[in-house]
């Protein structure tokens, strides 16, 4: 059972040529400047949106500024082409240097592979002690090391309320329980309003935010020793109440995903969302209207005995372990926290990705937004819930990574599960069953 | 009688063309309409404010125009060297005969069986190896595997349309094979070369997934791919700017086939296609 | 003199072997080669990144021949070629001869008719989720003004609409591909055979069977093998439409392929995937071109 590189051995053995080189220049030098005269370095990241661009471009001119032998460059990725294209990276050898923003779970399955370079000291760089405490957690892997760290945090399923909509429903508080929240919605839907937009659709967004209920029903997907669990109790009531919930979304959310889902709670299509703090500023920019009427929640769960889960996809750093440049990549990674571009790198997308150092939010600077002025409760309910957030890579502190995570995400198995259960009115048992095995299948893999 | 019927034949001719032109109507008017106009429920038919905030905001403040340039680089060079190399070998499987003429046909489309979701690995290792990866080039190579059978199947079925009478007169006159492919041949080709130029650079023009994978820079990255990754993330879509961009994508190529379509379509009629 | 001939002869198959050179230097680099590959890989168990793995065998056949997906797969996949590619075929046609006559403006309508063809599938699939949309989609706003529906539409998320909805854009997008060829056909039809038929009593009907389309034939033979290959290879428009939902039902073998690659990292079984649909389109093309031929001959 020796594992081999099929079209080309040449790759592997520079490869580990590489990699020797690499651990010799790390051990007399960590992190000195000297690097060559005239490197570049190749940066990716999915999160392309000009306003993002915009801040990378002023950290890579800072960064440059200090170090005149380093040449930056931006590449952007996109979250359907991310896959394939660091397939294609990784088996050629020819990767970026350093990449951000991909979910924790892929960086994992990278690391699992020898594909990803241990991040342990850049994280010391930065300052361990600064990040919150556990926001590493997710990054740790099965031999100690760090595949990598958050670049930021994200709460991907607050439920954003319009205050304005429960007022005239006549509801006081924000729902805490599932049938608080189904009293809420119902009488929320009036008018052309729907009640929410959960996805029903078969994608990634399904599968995640439906994790986010089995454990919001006190479930899991697998035991903390990763032995397959997600025929329990609590996945039945989550399939059970998810189903309940349809009646409560438009009618296209069979086929949403998180654009489709977030629009139409920015809209004013529903009155209830389920996003990130990207909310805030698309209602800024597209709906000013009910800037001042929006607000979020944890999202609620089957009973008040049940604590919050917040998903979390933790938007990463990691340096590839084919890199050439890894000094130079190191150095750039440690320097992306730096404080002044850093915060502006979070201003673009104020609320979406939100700061993994304590020093960061507590910075007058990154608190003068208007965006985080005007939602302080919001940002600060966020900030909390994303930091104790989780993922199916991680689902609770006392899990164990899951490197497969990605690949579950990918197969589509548990958005299936949603669609044959809530829209195609299928055996629940049967369901689970084919979900258990389909897992089942994929670990082994 | 007559005018009556030719009055309702042309009405309902025309009501199909535009409701097969639609789409076009709707994304020129979704791209003037200013953010807070587009989700209104019920939709505005036609925008209440005009705005062309959001072309000007792709051209001044985006890569669009790099895109644009890197598109037309890529479709113009992927064409010249499918149909040069295309004319040539349908010149060959047409008028020569040799051993294995035939099934090289055959293999050909036979190629071009295989989806390409699975070339893109190899081919990106292939391009690794010749050290053009991540440039207008490589994706110049890559189109290659689905235009180049694509066009030689179709240039040799204008070729098959030429009498060939034609050439057996300029030989024995005196002139050589070349000579007479060059003065007689390509001038009666001409129109399926076009057409086939044609439907090359369309299929260049809006490829997707090689440019997905195998280019990552923005310097040589097309406007398929540009635009998607700059205006769509899974956390919004920029529904404006996107209209915007594929009112100026489709736009020109509209234009220019306005102008060409007749070479277009009498290119098929002249060569008659046979398989 | 024959001795002469055959010299010329050779010199000729000589030139002739020069000319196809180019060609078949490029297909054994950007496809013989990646298709050995995968032919290749599909015998071993490779995790795309690294394309490392273990020899396998057959078993990524015989577990591919044993999965549902794949039968349910190609059960799509088929759905999708027939339904669209029939429907390109009719509307093409039908354009086509309409697009014939002395119609108003007819340049411009050509224009208008040819502009789906021309924007990329990219923009295409947007444009049509943004119609389709159950909210803000004009699709919908108009069907419910009417008065054929009372609530949105659902377009994409369920079945068999989403089926529906890939079947109609694909043919949308596809059909002026058949107009472009059968017009230029059309044009090269002489009128006296129209002329002739008129004479001997032949309504519109009768002439469209008896006289244009046996003029047809040989331009539809080469579409339909195009676009057939081309339809069961459709990544890009199904993929961006509805991404194989719901439940799998508009998950086609490209689509699959895909996912086996790069979702689940599996570069073996994907291959194998592909390396099978490509000896289904094969079998399916010997068949279409013996036919074809056979035809011809009688």
């Amino acid at each position: 059972m020796t594992k081999r590189s099929i079209l080309s051995n040449s790759i592997s053995r520079r490869t580990a040529l590489m990699g020797m080189t690499a651990t010799t220049a790390l051990a007399a030098m960590p992190f000195s400047a000297r690097a060559q005269a005239n490197t570049t370095i190749r940066w990716w990241s999915p999160q392309g949106a000009p306003a993002q661009v915009a801040a990378y471009e002023f950290q890579i001119a800072k960064f440059q500024a200090l170090h005149p032998e380093i040449t930056v460059v931006f590449e952007t990725t996109s979250d359907e082409g991310y896959a394939p294209q660091l397939a294609a990276a990784f088996s050629s050898g020819e990767v970026p240097d350093i990449v951000t923003h991909l979910p924790s779970f892929a960086v994992q399955s990278y690391y699992a592979n020898g594909l990803v370079e241990p991040f342990d000291d850049v994280i010391n760089a930065i300052g361990a002690d600064d990040f919150y405490s556990g926001a590493n957690d997710v990054f740790r892997t099965a031999d100690g090391n760090y595949c990598g760290t958050g670049i930021g945090n994200s709460a991907a399923n607050m439920m954003w309320l319009r205050k304005d909509l429960m007022e005239q429903a006549g509801i006081e508080n924000a729902p805490t329980t599932w049938d608080e929240m189904r009293a809420a919605m119902s009488a929320m839907q009036t008018g052309g309003i729907y009640g929410a937009p959960l996805p029903y659709g078969s994608n990634s967004m399904t599968s995640l935010i439906f994790i986010g209920f089995i454990h919001q029903a006190g479930g899991q997907v697998f035991t903390p020793d990763l032995q397959v669990a997600i025929d329990n109790e609590g996945t039945r009531n989550a399939l059970e109440f998810y189903r309940e919930m349809r009646e409560f979304c438009p009618p296209g959310a069979t086929n949403y995903s998180w654009g489709e889902s977030l629009t139409a709670f920015v809209s004013g299509a529903t009155a209830s969302g389920i996003y990130t703090g990207r909310v805030l500023a698309n209602v800024r920019d597209q709906n000013p209207g009910i800037a001042d009427h929006v607000t979020c929640v944890t999202y609620p769960r089957i009973s008040a005995d049940v604590a919050p889960w917040t998903f979390n996809d933790f938007p990463s750093v990691f340096i590839p372990a084919q890199s050439q440049q890894k000094d130079a990549a190191k150095m750039f990674a440690a320097f992306l926290f730096d404080p002044e571009g850093y915060i502006q790198q979070l201003h673009a997308a104020p609320g979406h990705v939100l700061p993994v150092l304590k020093s960061i939010n507590e910075n007058p600077m990154y608190q003068d937004n208007d965006i985080i002025q005007k939602y302080p409760e919001e940002v600060d309910v966020m900030a909390a819930a994303a930091a104790g957030g989780f993922n199916l890579g991680y689902e609770s502190t006392a899990h164990a990574s899951n490197d497969k995570a990605g690949e579950i995400i990918g197969s589509n198995v548990i958005a299936d599960l949603v669609q044959k259960v809530v829209l195609n009115g299928d055996n629940v048992d049967e369901a689970l069953s084919v979900a258990s095995s389909t897992i089942e299948g994929i670990m082994q893999g | 009688m007559l005018t009556f019927r030719k009055i309702l034949f042309n009405l309902m001719a025309w009501s199909i063309v535009l409701a097969v032109a639609f789409p076009l109507f709707w994304m020129l008017v979704t791209s003037v309409k200013p953010g807070f106009e587009l989700f209104r429920r019920p939709p505005t038919i036609l925008p209440e404010t005009w705005t062309f905030e959001h072309y000007w905001k792709l051209l001044s403040e985006t890569n669009f125009l790099i895109y644009f340039r890197n598109s037309i680089i890529l479709s113009s060079a992927t064409t010249l060297v499918v149909v040069a190399v295309a004319t040539l070998g349908a010149f060959s499987l047409v008028r020569f005969k040799y051993r294995g003429r035939e099934s090289l046909a055959f293999l050909v489309l036979f190629t071009y069986l295989l989806p390409s979701v699975v070339l893109i690995i190899p081919l990106y290792l292939l391009l690794v190896g010749l050290g053009v990866s991540n440039t207008i080039f490589s994706l110049v190579i890559a189109y290659t595997t689905f235009a180049l059978p694509y066009a030689l199947w179709l240039l040799r079925s204008f070729m098959a349309g030429i009498p060939e009478d034609l050439e057996s007169a300029a030989l024995c006159d005196g002139a050589t094979r070349m000579g007479a492919f060059r003065d007689v041949i390509l001038p009666q080709l001409l129109p399926g070369i076009i057409s086939t130029a044609l439907f090359t650079f369309i299929l260049s023009w809006n490829e997707y997934l090689y440019a997905l994978v195998l280019v990552n820079s923005d310097s040589s990255r097309p406007l398929t791919t540009g635009v998607m990754n700059m205006l769509i993330s899974s956390f919004n879509i920029e529904w404006s700017l996107l209209m915007a961009a594929s009112v100026m994508m489709s736009v020109p190529l509209i234009i220019v086939f306005a102008f060409l379509q007749s070479y277009l379509t009498r290119g098929f009629g002249a060569g008659g296609v046979k398989g | 003199m024959s001795r002469q001939k055959t010299l010329l002869e050779r010199r000729y198959a000589a030139l002739g072997l020069t000319l196809i050179a180019p060609t078949v230097l490029i297909f054994s680099a950007v496809i013989v080669y990646p298709l050995f590959s995968a032919i290749y890989l599909s015998f071993y168990n490779v995790f795309t990144p690294t394309l490392e793995g273990e020899w396998v065998g057959l078993s990524n056949y015989a577990e591919l021949l044993q999965s549902g997906k794949f039968w349910n797969a190609l059960k799509n996949t088929l759905i999708w070629t027939i339904g669209s590619l029939s429907l390109q075929l009719i509307f093409g046609i039908g354009m086509a001869l309409v697009l014939h006559q002395n119609i108003w403006f007819r340049s411009l309508a050509r224009s208008l008719i040819l502009f789906p063809y021309f924007i990329s599938t990219v923009v295409a699939v947007l444009v049509w989720k943004w119609l389709f949309n159950d909210l803000y989609g004009i699709l919908n706003h108009l069907l419910m003004k009417v008065g054929i529906i009372d609530f949105p539409m659902d377009f994409l998320g369920t079945m068999p609409n989403a089926m529906i909805s890939v079947i109609m854009v694909g043919a949308w997008k596809y059909f002026p591909f058949v107009v472009i060829a059968v017009l230029a056909r059309l044009q090269s039809i002489p009128d006296a055979l129209y002329e002739a038929a008129k004479i001997d009593g032949a309504g519109p009907i009768a002439r469209f069977f008896d006289i244009t389309l046996p003029q047809l034939r040989d331009v539809l033979v080469v579409i339909v093998m195009l676009r057939a290959i081309w339809d069961f290879k459709e990544f890009d428009l199904i993929f961006l439409l509805t991404g194989g939902g719901p439940l799998n039902d508009t998950q086609t073998l490209p689509l699959l392929v895909y996912q086996e690659a790069f979702a689940l990292n599996d570069m073996g079984m994907a291959s194998a995937y592909a390396v099978v649909m490509m000896l289904i389109m094969l079998v399916f093309m010997i068949v279409y071109i013996r036919r074809t031929k056979d035809d011809e001959g009688s």
